[in-house]
């Protein structure tokens, strides 16, 4: 039993504890213990990442060029970003500069996972939260019609097309067999939507689910497949040609280009009109559940991502923005610094892994990968039946980063809270514009709720700014430039003998980075510190908890045996345990 | 002279005549399977490591496919001369039974594998004479020369079954070796060292034969052609 | 009372007609003659959804991302009509011990009825706690599902071959599940992931047919693995005719021509890209410029360098493809022989002494 204080809140494991594991509906494998109080409310959070599989140890000894192919695999999901994180840190080690149109394409590729992931969290791995699904039987559909045509202009409305979609989902519901809806928490007191609404939103599941997969196709047709798409250290594999010699078998020819720019207008659409309407829709009824803040209102950080142009990773260049805020004095946008060996330091005092000196962190060109489970003294069960963890001990096979010694949250909340408080238009006007609709304050932003709206609006946000860098693409090949890929130094034979490189990016889940330490053309030391790895971070040295832990804090429970505002909470975040541990 | 079956000989010391020891089939053979395996082990490093591109339309050339083709040719005719050869110890004189059998529980045969050895390595002053192969390239023969050609056939095999497809005949015969030895990918790997193995051998096995025409006490190159070995005082 | 396929299909409003066409479709698209369109219909309208447990072990999710971006079927439909998706912790909706009820529920009511569908693999090292599901290792929940599995099908490189993480020097021992479970017939279905529809291809085919499709001898379905990305490449003829991409946006890669000399591996992968296409048939690694990995292939990480022709062999402390290491070999036979023919030469072996030195015949 212990009762501690540290970045502002109070942590008591005395109450009960309740446990959730497997938490579902996110990448991956994450155990989350509260402490209850006996007014149900947390008191004391764990959370705990449950699977390692060792990927900057694989990573030692190969091809720093196949590096991008090893760390996609992270995770599939967020598909495509370690990868294009990967081949920039490779560049950055060898002083690679990609040509324009390689920038373009990577950006519109990474784009593309921002309009895809985002959705997809939104409607298959978030929406239960928020949405009762066999409530939607109850809708009247002629009701939901009037709602839909009332918050958008997408043509799937009429009363009979949300009546069909209720006829089948009873009939699915009358069948007996639930299927992936079976033992969901219907009915909890936390579900507040209408049933009207309830039907909108399920609607919307099944067209979401039917739409993603056409967003992808970007990916698909740049890098040849999605999942996993394929990419190349000095620029991108596909090669242009658009009427030379046999331009009907190139990677990207007029009809490929074309092809792209059909499915950028339709993700705009479909974000626009579908998407954030419904998140204001449902929003609407959770106006006073505000619960999940964590550090979200104290300390958060973004690297900056989309280069306008090529080769040029400063701030000023980044389309979303660069910078940390700590202790919540929004007033000063801290630089950061990736290559500082003081600012980003990875703790394991409390993590399954080994240190030679464990009170101290490593910054990750020197870290240290070395695989140590073990459970603290306090722990229920056996090491292979884990009843509870101690959080005393190691815990967790997440490391802890902390940046200049603070914990973290990164993501798109995050992202939009530095882009607000630096009073860039394209950040601060549609986050105020979402608070005016809601008649909600700007301190509203800092909750659970607020992670949700920041992501939908950064769906819209990469949807918009795909069709940018498609006429960007065009503009270029219009002025003759057709170069992909620069492959000066892609022999080995013109590397040094030895270098270090960083690259960096914003994932869908928030701030990314790996670093590399290339000797005699084989990588002598891979590490990649992830955004779920900041966010579901366990404790440092110091007791300070994570982003997760932190936000799970002080919300109260309608049901202790249904854990479905812990849920809210987590998949706020978009958990991704793959990535966090790797 | 003629050595009994079964038992293994050398030439007498005195010896000075000739012996009849590659018959017709096995020198044609030979020769043959001399050439195929150049042309295997060039146009192989031509698959591996293709010639500069060709430009143009694709349906104006079939470098590749050519290349191919004749790597099969030869695979064919080095696979099947290979299988006509082990029929012929069959039939053939004992010489020609030499190249597949080693007299492994024979002492005679071991001591003069011994005495190969050291007269290679300038410990013995004279050189022995025999009817057929010395022990030495007997065994070398089996060694990298047997059991290699056997290896680049099934693996070889294994890969033609990979472009006929399952269920063709090639897949039949060899396709069980791919799982076996990984994937295919580590077939190719396999079939590429095979080459290598056999390149050793050939450099060893060119160069003992004329050497042995020059310091040993009988023919060697010109038996291989004619078939008769003269012995030498 | 669970309802057949077709009823639901019905339900939907699907009308009998466009029902059998949609078997025929079916029928077709698994390269079925139109005999089988009534076997497909009969088996439709006959049985109750058949209930799949979906586990997740070491992986990166990415097989469950290919499967929802499924376009014939569509994963909506495959997840409402043809199968009961029972468990799956990336998708389900309960969580915790509510989400581990589901899995008893399964087998208690349809014991050897219910597919199992394993994405990722169990690790073996550390008791097997590189990978917990409820506190317990991800191999036991894996084995107790597999008890009372009518069938076991293996999503993806990673619970086929073992994938990423069981590359060298795999740290976590992470095994492919067939080995976890040598009593079963494990289907796999490789691939880093696999394609959307080759996965809902195999599903629809044993939910509509009732039995398993035909394997080749390592376990994978024929119906999409029998053939290499090689042997239906449109790069073909390029490869054929010598026209290679030399180096990344040369010529060769603005015309297409074939990914040979940058280390494709098509000619030593089976999977169906170069027939099916990826997501929706729209492109596949090849076409849009990058040579196959073989992220199909068994250990395919360890057969690299990507960009190589030929992989490289590591061991004695050194590293090399197998040129390089014949190359060695040769050069060191050569310069054997030339020190010998060298030595020869100044000893004149056999000339100076004429005198018997083993006097004696061999006979015996
Ligand atoms: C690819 C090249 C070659 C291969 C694989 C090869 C293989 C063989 C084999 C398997 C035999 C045993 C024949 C038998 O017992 O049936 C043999 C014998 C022989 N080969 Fe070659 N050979 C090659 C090239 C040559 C060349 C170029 C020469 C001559 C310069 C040569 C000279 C001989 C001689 C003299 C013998 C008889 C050796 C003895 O009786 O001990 N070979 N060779
Ligand atoms: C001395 C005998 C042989 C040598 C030295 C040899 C050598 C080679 C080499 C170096 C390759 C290139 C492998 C690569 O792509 O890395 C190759 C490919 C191949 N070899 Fe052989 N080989 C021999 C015999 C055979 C035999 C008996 C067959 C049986 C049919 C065969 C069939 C093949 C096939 C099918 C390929 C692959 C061709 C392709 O993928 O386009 N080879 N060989
Ligand atoms: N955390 C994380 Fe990722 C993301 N977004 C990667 O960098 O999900 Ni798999
Ligand atoms: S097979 Fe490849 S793609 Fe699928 S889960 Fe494993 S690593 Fe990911
Ligand atoms: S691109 Fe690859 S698969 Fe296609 S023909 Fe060339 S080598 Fe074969
Ligand atoms: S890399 Fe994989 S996706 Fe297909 S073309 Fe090769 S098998
Ligand atoms: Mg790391």
């Amino acid at each position: 039993m212990s009762v501690y204080e540290t970045q502002g809140f109070r942590l008591d494991n005395s109450g009960r504890r309740v446990v959730v594991d497997p938490v579902t509906r996110i990448e991956g494998h994450l155990r989350c213990e509260v402490n209850i109080d006996s007014n149900n409310v947390i008191r004391n959070a764990v959370s705990s990442g449950t699977m390692w599989r060792g990927i900057e140890t694989i990573l030692k000894g190969r091809d720093p060029r196949d590096a991008w192919a090893f760390t996609q695999r992270i995770c599939g999901v967020c598909t495509g970003v370690h990868a294009l994180v990967s081949v920039r840190t490779v560049e950055d080690a060898l002083g690679i500069r990609i040509p324009e149109n390689a920038n373009i394409i990577r950006n519109l590729m990474h784009a593309t996972l921002y309009a895809q992931d985002h959705l997809v969290h939104f409607y298959h791995l978030h929406a239960m939260d928020w949405v009762d699904v066999p409530d939607a039987l109850k809708a009247d559909p002629r009701e939901t019609s009037a709602i839909a045509q009332k918050i958008s202009r997408w043509p799937n409305s009429s009363p009979g097309y949300f009546r069909d979609v209720q006829n089948r989902l009873k009939k699915f519901v009358e069948s007996g067999q639930l299927g992936p809806f079976a033992n969901g928490y219907w009915g909890n007191a936390s579900y507040r939507l209408p049933s009207a609404v309830n039907l909108l939103a399920v609607t919307h599941y099944l067209e979401a689910l039917d739409f993603q997969k056409d967003i992808v196709k970007i990916q698909t047709i740049f890098g040849g497949k999605n999942p996993h798409p394929n990419w190349l250290v000095g620029g991108v594999p596909c090669a242009i040609n658009i009427d030379g010699d046999l331009a009907a078998g190139a990677p990207l020819n007029m009809e490929r280009l074309n092809f792209v720019s059909e499915i950028i207008d339709r993700t705009i659409a479909f974000i626009d009109q579908v998407y954030i309407p419904d998140l204001i829709a449902i929003a609407s009824f959770y106006k006073d559940w505000l619960y999940g803040s964590g550090l979200s209102g104290k300390n958060v950080l973004a690297y900056g991502e989309f280069p306008d142009r090529a080769n040029n990773y400063h701030p000023d260049n980044l389309l979303l923005p660069r910078g940390a805020i700590v202790d919540g004095n929004l007033s000063e946008v801290h630089p950061v610094d990736l290559r500082n060996p003081e600012e980003i330091k990875e703790y394991v005092v409390h993590s399954w892994y080994r240190y030679p000196d464990e009170t101290k962190g490593l910054h990750p060109w020197d870290g240290v990968t070395d695989p140590h489970y073990v459970l603290g003294k306090n722990a229920k069960g056996t090491p292979t039946n884990i009843q509870e963890l101690d959080e005393e001990g190691k815990y967790s096979f997440i490391k802890a980063p902390r940046w200049n010694g603070h914990a973290m949250e990164v993501g798109p909340l995050a992202r939009w809270i530095v882009g607000y408080v630096s009073k860039k238009s394209e950040f601060k006007e549609p986050v105020d514009d979402l608070l005016g609709k809601l008649g909600l304050p700007v301190s509203a932003l800092f909750s659970t709720l607020g992670r949700t709206a920041a992501r939908g609006l950064e769906a819209s946000w990469a949807a918009h700014k795909m069709r940018y860098f498609h006429d960007r693409l065009m503009a270029n090949i219009r002025g003759g430039d057709t170069s992909t890929a620069n492959t000066e130094k892609w022999e080995p034979s013109t590397w040094p003998r030895e270098c270090k490189g960083v690259g960096f990016g914003e994932a869908p889940r928030g701030a990314l980075a790996h670093w590399i330490r290339i000797r005699q053309e084989k990588i002598d030391n891979y590490q990649a510190v992830v955004p779920t790895t900041w966010n579901a971070s366990p404790r440092d040295p110091k007791g300070q908890i994570g982003a997760y832990e932190a936000a799970l804090l002080n919300t109260p429970l309608s049901n202790p045996k249904e854990p479905l505002e812990i849920l809210r909470t987590l998949h706020s975040f978009d958990p991704c345990l793959a990535c966090s541990t790797h | 002279m003629e050595g009994k079956e079964g038992h293994f000989t050398f030439a007498p010391e005195g010896e000075t005549g000739t012996c009849y020891v590659y018959e017709g089939p096995v020198r044609l053979w030979h020769w043959i399977n001399a050439g195929s395996i150049v042309v295997l082990a060039a146009t192989g490093l031509l698959i591996a490591h293709p010639f500069p591109s060709v430009m143009g339309e694709a349906s104006h050339h079939f470098l590749m496919g050519d290349v191919r083709f004749v790597h099969f040719v030869a695979a064919w005719l080095f696979g099947g001369g290979f299988l006509v050869r082990l029929l012929w110890s069959l039939v053939g004189n004992e010489y020609s039974r030499e190249l597949f059998h080693l007299p492994l529980g024979d002492g005679a045969w071991w001591s003069s594998l011994a005495y190969e050895i050291r007269w290679n390595l300038f410990l013995e002053k004279r050189a022995r004479k025999y009817y057929g192969h010395n022990p030495l390239a007997q065994l070398a023969m089996f060694i990298f020369f047997v059991l290699g050609s056997v290896f680049l056939i099934l693996t070889g095999g294994a890969l033609y079954a990979e472009g006929l497809g399952e269920g063709s005949w090639a897949d039949h015969l060899f396709g069980w070796l791919t799982p076996l030895v990984g994937q295919p990918q580590d077939l190719r790997t396999l079939h590429h060292l095979g080459m290598w193995f056999i390149l050793v051998f050939v450099v060893g096995h060119i160069y003992m034969a004329i050497r042995e025409d020059i310091v040993g006490r009988q023919t060697s190159v010109s038996t291989m052609v004619g078939g008769f070995r003269i012995f030498r005082k | 009372m669970s309802e057949t396929v077709y009823e639901v299909m019905r339900s939907q409003g699907i009308t009998r007609r466009s029902f059998l066409k949609f078997c025929s479709v079916m029928a077709a698209g698994l390269s079925l003659g139109p005999a089988y369109v009534y076997d497909i219909a009969r088996a439709l309208e006959t049985r109750p959804r058949v209930p799949v447990l979906w586990l997740h072990g070491l992986e990166c999710t990415c097989c469950s991302e290919s499967f929802i971006r499924s376009s014939h079927p569509l994963a909506k439909d495959v997840v409402l009509s043809m199968i009961s998706l029972d468990y799956d912790d990336t998708l389900m909706a309960a969580a915790g011990f509510q989400a581990e009820a589901c899995i008893e529920d399964i087998m208690k009511k349809y014991p050897n009825e219910y597919i199992l569908a394993v994405e990722g693999n169990p690790p073996l090292n550390e008791d097997g706690m590189y990978c917990i599901v409820g506190g317990k290792p991800f191999l036991e929940q894996l084995k107790h599902v597999a008890s009372k599995a009518k069938a076991v099908i293996a999503w993806g490189s990673c619970a086929s071959w073992g994938c990423v993480q069981a590359a060298k020097p795999n740290p976590t021992q992470a095994t492919p599940i067939h080995k976890v479970l040598p009593d079963h017939q494990v289907i796999k279905i490789p691939g880093c992931p696999p394609i959307a529809e080759v996965m809902t291809g195999v599903i629809t085919y044993i939910t509509a047919f009732g039995r398993l499709p035909e394997l080749d001898r390592e376990g994978r379905p024929k119906m999409f693995y029998s053939q290499r990305i090689h042997d239906k490449c449109y790069r073909r003829p390029n490869f054929d005719a010598g026209q290679y991409v030399e180096h990344w946006d040369d010529e060769g890669a603005r015309k297409g021509y074939c990914l040979y000399k940058v280390g494709c591996k098509g000619p030593v992968t089976y999977n169906a890209c170069s027939t099916t296409g990826w997501n929706n048939g729209v492109s596949f690694p090849i076409k849009s410029g990058h040579g196959c990995i073989g992220c199909s292939e068994k250990d395919f990480w360890d057969k690299g360098p990507f960009y190589k022709h030929l992989s490289n062999l590591t061991g004695f402390g050194v590293e090399a493809d197998a040129d390089e290491l014949g190359l060695i070999a040769l050069g060191a036979a050569g310069a054997g022989v030339a020190a010998h023919a060298a030595l020869t030469e100044i000893r004149k072996p056999g000339k100076e002494d004429k005198e018997a030195s083993s006097g004696e015949s061999g006979h015996k």
